[in-house]
């Protein structure tokens, strides 16, 4: 963990020597071991060793960034220099201000697992057979995909402002792909698990899950084209929550270059939505105690009674419009720059389990999974329903195919009538359905 | 290096692997983004490792590093190895490669500019001058102007116990312009890129009015478009459309790894129909100049010309060494890895449907009541199911002959067989413009495709109002 550090305060040393006006610099190393499962049979095992360092000088407010596949004290001072080099090529911003100060951040515990990281291969080879067995034993005809993957690693962020913060993650993760093929009549699904601690995670019956979905998809049917309520189950509502509060992110807003534009303080969905974000949360997914520029994180609601209540801000864009750091600066790993993204997202309750909401529903579509994720600029959604069910007085019937929703992220906030009070929970995420009251469906009949 | 790479291959095969294969790559980018004015971000990349892969008794082993060592590699062969004993028990399917004579070839990377040798303000300003073209093409509905500007240059050894020792050297450009317009609550976008393996000549030779102009244009046209219909239309697609049919909705399930693993509609229909008989699909990583060409596989295998459908009939897939080994076909070389941290899986490289001998004219005037497709910028497909989902960025009414009603936001989804068999008009023209990543097992790899304009019957369009 120290190497790590000094890693990072070398770079930023450097940096600084160099005649950047500010920097920072992030390095990581990670191992992972990863098991695939191809045509029903473990096919590759994989262990995959990471390192590398990144530098964000700041000349005249221009950012240089400069990365390298290296831990090493002479290429990361080489990596400094190659970073103040591109800024002294950038035009001058006047709106970058300074990076922040440390701030005093509150640890989230269990992000560590040391049963998880001292884990042999064989126990992921071991649960990939068992899955392929399980779903075997659901249909012997079904084909299965997928894999495990194993991970640990630790990060370092060191900054001119004085911040130097480090930490280290485990992470687990199982999932498969089933597919029957039944006299050409395909049905195929997926599930999957994740979680930081070897007892939050459940391997158990993933491959089950998985060829069972995988049947019930056999005999998919178009249906006709017309305006009907929507209902999204939990795979479905992640991804389309998670693109509505994506497109807050405050870079793309002060660029004219999201929907989400003027919208701050105001209603932007039903008041049945409020949305949290807890990204201290014990063990979760996308926990952690800074963001990516070493900011404490706090827990807040950033979808509130259907009111958007604020921006995702990082040091940037909070300078820029003269409001609060939200901490939500983002990094993907030593190689990319800071973007800009929330963390743990958990939907509130409502007070009718999925069931009910269905068996109110008269006729309307259920997406077990769907890219139903408007687009960013415009708002609008064209989408497929890769995965659903027709519903026909309260009750799924058949499997859906070439059936696609033609929307707008408004109507689609606005519409939600309904959200359910069961869910799917994974560390740190919430996931009830949502129904939409009525949209517009397209499809074959 | 070549001493080290055959010590650690040999080193392999005497601790019991039938096959080994070993990847040496190293390389820097850099990248340029400008916007609304200023060209705030410049960054460079340097990149370097080796990705070692063991075929023992069946079982696949992998491992890379980023330092290439001697000591390293031993290291790295540990670790493949063991990875490969630990499996092997549990293999039910086991792995195999199809033998291939080796190759010895050393290729220089190509290009009339070197990126390396044009001076980083130069390249700063020529990406600043086609954000600018965008940005002031109407200064108050243009109301954000993105442009970047990206270079790469690479080496890569590819090694294998055959006795294959292949250096590549490879240089990459890219560019690309997005302008946002905005008329009262409507916004809208539109992008123009191109990425080419070739050197700075890419950018020189790009005109700001007809790239960064057009986008600017694009986005400003949209906003007059009304949102597209829902339900069933003949629809005539332009190349770019043609080009992400082919390859999400066919060339996935075209790539023999799929097929293998039961993930593909088009297993077992070699020589069978399964499109119109006016449809033939090629991929073609020999095609000079696109995104998608190559000269020689991740695994060393020479790039071919692959000929997957001829006049609607199914003639083959795209192979790696270990899926030619297990249909019994011949390697054709499309196994690639997005760098040394992955290992080479099959891709596509440039694929399209080739010219037929229709006028979009034609195609127009013979459509009583359907939609033009032009352009898009992402899909993708379910290739088991062979259900696709390709994004559309204009549409326009057809009705009785006549081009109409402009409109945005409409996507279209079929099955693939389906959709294929219901094209009716293949256009005699050729075009391709969607040079761009493809994602796959979660690789990202340069490719290319295109066709001509072609008409199919009774597609769904995932629009917002019912007409």
């Amino acid at each position: 963990m120290s190497e790590l550090t000094d890693f990072a305060e070398a770079a930023v040393e450097a940096a600084r020597a160099a005649g950047a006006e500010s920097a920072d610099a992030y390095c990581s190393a990670s191992q992972e071991t990863s098991v695939e499962v191809e045509n029903s049979s473990i096919n590759y095992c994989a262990v995959i060793r990471d390192q590398g360092l990144s530098v964000r000088a700041f000349h005249r407010g221009g950012m240089g960034f400069a990365s390298v596949q290296k831990l090493d004290l002479e290429e990361a001072r080489d990596c400094a220099r190659r970073a103040v080099a591109m800024a002294k090529a950038t035009h001058p911003d006047p709106d970058f201000v300074a990076l922040p100060n440390p701030s005093e951040a509150e640890p989230v515990p269990d992000l560590f697992d040391d049963k998880l990281a001292g884990l042999e291969a064989g126990v992921a080879v071991e649960w990939c057979a068992r899955g392929i067995e399980e779903a075997r034993a659901v249909a012997d005809d079904a084909v299965v995909q997928g894999g495990v993957s194993l991970s640990s690693g630790e990060y370092a962020l060191a900054s001119s402002t004085g911040i130097l913060v480090s930490n280290r993650a485990t992470s687990v993760s199982i999932g498969f792909f089933v597919i029957i093929n039944r006299e050409g009549e395909v049905g195929s699904y997926f599930e999957e698990d994740m979680a930081r601690q070897l007892s939050d995670f459940e391997p158990e019956d993933i491959g089950d899950k998985a060829a069972r979905e995988a049947l019930r998809q056999l005999g998919a049917r178009s249906v006709h084209t017309a305006r009907m309520p929507i209902i999204l189950a939990p795979l479905a509502t992640m991804g389309f929550v998670g693109s509505i509060i994506g497109a807050a992110d405050a870079e793309s807003v002060q660029r004219n270059r999201s929907f989400l534009v003027g919208k701050e303080g105001e209603r932007i969905a039903s008041e049945v939505l409020t949305i949290r974000e807890e990204p201290l949360w014990p063990a979760g997914l996308q926990s952690s105690p800074w963001d990516g520029e070493g900011v404490a994180k706090q827990p807040r609601a950033l979808i509130e009674n259907g009111v958007l209540t604020t921006y995702l801000h990082n040091s940037y864009t909070a300078n820029k419009a003269g409001v609060s750091n939200t901490a939500h600066a983002t990094r993907r790993g030593y190689s990319s720059s800071v973007g800009i993204g929330a963390s743990n997202l958990r939907v509130q309750l409502g007070d009718k389990t999925e069931a009910e909401l269905i068996s109110e529903v008269d006729e309307g579509l259920y997406l077990s999974y769907a890219q139903l994720a408007p687009n960013s600029v415009t708002g609008e959604v064209s989408a497929t329903v890769d995965f659903g069910f027709k519903i026909e007085n309260g009750e799924l019937t058949h499997p859906l195919s070439t059936t696609m929703i033609g929307s707008d992220a408004f109507e689609l906030l606005g519409g939600i009538d309904a959200i359910s009070s069961d869910y799917r929970e994974e560390p740190g995420i919430l996931l009830p359905s949502l129904r939409i009251s009525s949209v517009q469906v397209a499809s074959e009949e | 290096m070549r001493e080290m790479i055959e010590e650690v291959l040999n080193a392999a095969v005497s601790r019991g692997a039938s096959f080994a294969d070993l990847r040496v790559g190293e390389g820097e980018a850099t990248s340029v983004s400008v916007e609304d004015g200023r060209a705030d971000k410049i960054a460079s990349s340097k990149f370097s490792g080796a990705g070692l892969r063991v075929l023992v008794d069946g079982a696949w082993g992998f491992a890379p590093t980023n330092m290439v060592s001697k000591q390293e590699l031993l290291r790295c062969l540990d670790d493949a190895l063991g990875m490969a004993r630990t499996a092997v028990g549990n293999v039910t399917d086991p792995g195999m490669v199809a033998e291939v004579e080796p190759v010895e070839a050393s290729v220089e990377a190509k290009a009339r500019i070197m990126p390396s040798e044009v001076p980083l303000e130069d390249r700063v300003q020529a990406i600043f001058e086609m954000e600018r073209v965008a940005r002031e093409r109407d200064l108050d509905r243009i109301v954000n102007t993105t442009a970047s500007y990206g270079d790469s240059l690479s080496k890569q050894i590819i090694a294998n116990t055959f006795g294959t020792y292949i250096e590549q050297g490879g240089v990459r450009c890219a560019a690309r312009v997005t302008a946002t317009a905005q008329d009262g609550e409507v916004r809208q976008f539109a992008t123009k890129s191109r990425a080419r393996p070739c050197g700075y000549e890419l950018m020189a030779d790009l005109d700001p009015e007809g790239f960064a102009g057009v986008a600017a244009d694009k986005a400003l046209a949209l906003l007059e478009a009304e949102p597209a219909p829902a339900g069933v239309f003949d629809v005539i697609i332009d190349p770019r459309v043609c080009g992400l049919l082919v390859h999400e909705a066919f060339g996935h399930n075209a790539e023999a790894d799929a097929v293998w693993a039961g993930e593909s509609i088009l297993a077992g229909k070699e020589g069978q129909p399964v499109a119109s008989e006016l449809v033939s699909i090629a991929d073609d990583p020999t095609r000079e100049g696109l995104n998608g060409s190559f000269t020689y596989d991740h695994e060393g295998v020479p790039a071919v010309r692959h000929q997957i459908v001829k006049d609607g009939i199914l003639l083959g897939y795209l192979h790696s060494l270990e899926t030619a080994a297990r249909m019994g076909a011949q390697p054709n070389g499309a196994a690639r890895a997005m760098n040394h941290q992955y290992e080479p899986i099959v891709r596509m490289s440039n694929t399209f449907i080739e010219p037929g001998d229709a006028t979009l004219e034609e195609m127009i005037e013979d459509t009583k009541h359907g939609l033009l497709l032009e352009g898009g910028y992402w899909g993708y497909v379910f290739t088991a199911r062979g259900q696709f989902t390709c994004n559309i960025e204009n549409a326009y009414a057809i009705e009785n002959g006549k081009i109409g009603q402009h409109y945005r936001n409409a996507s279209i989804s079929g099955l693939t067989l389906e959709t294929l068999s219901k094209v009716d008009a293949v256009g005699s023209d050729l075009s391709f413009d969607l040079g761009g990543m493809c994602g796959k097992g979660g690789q990202s790899m340069p490719v290319d495709a295109g066709g001509p304009h072609l008409r199919i019957r009774e597609v769904v369009v995932g629009g917002h109002q019912h007409l």
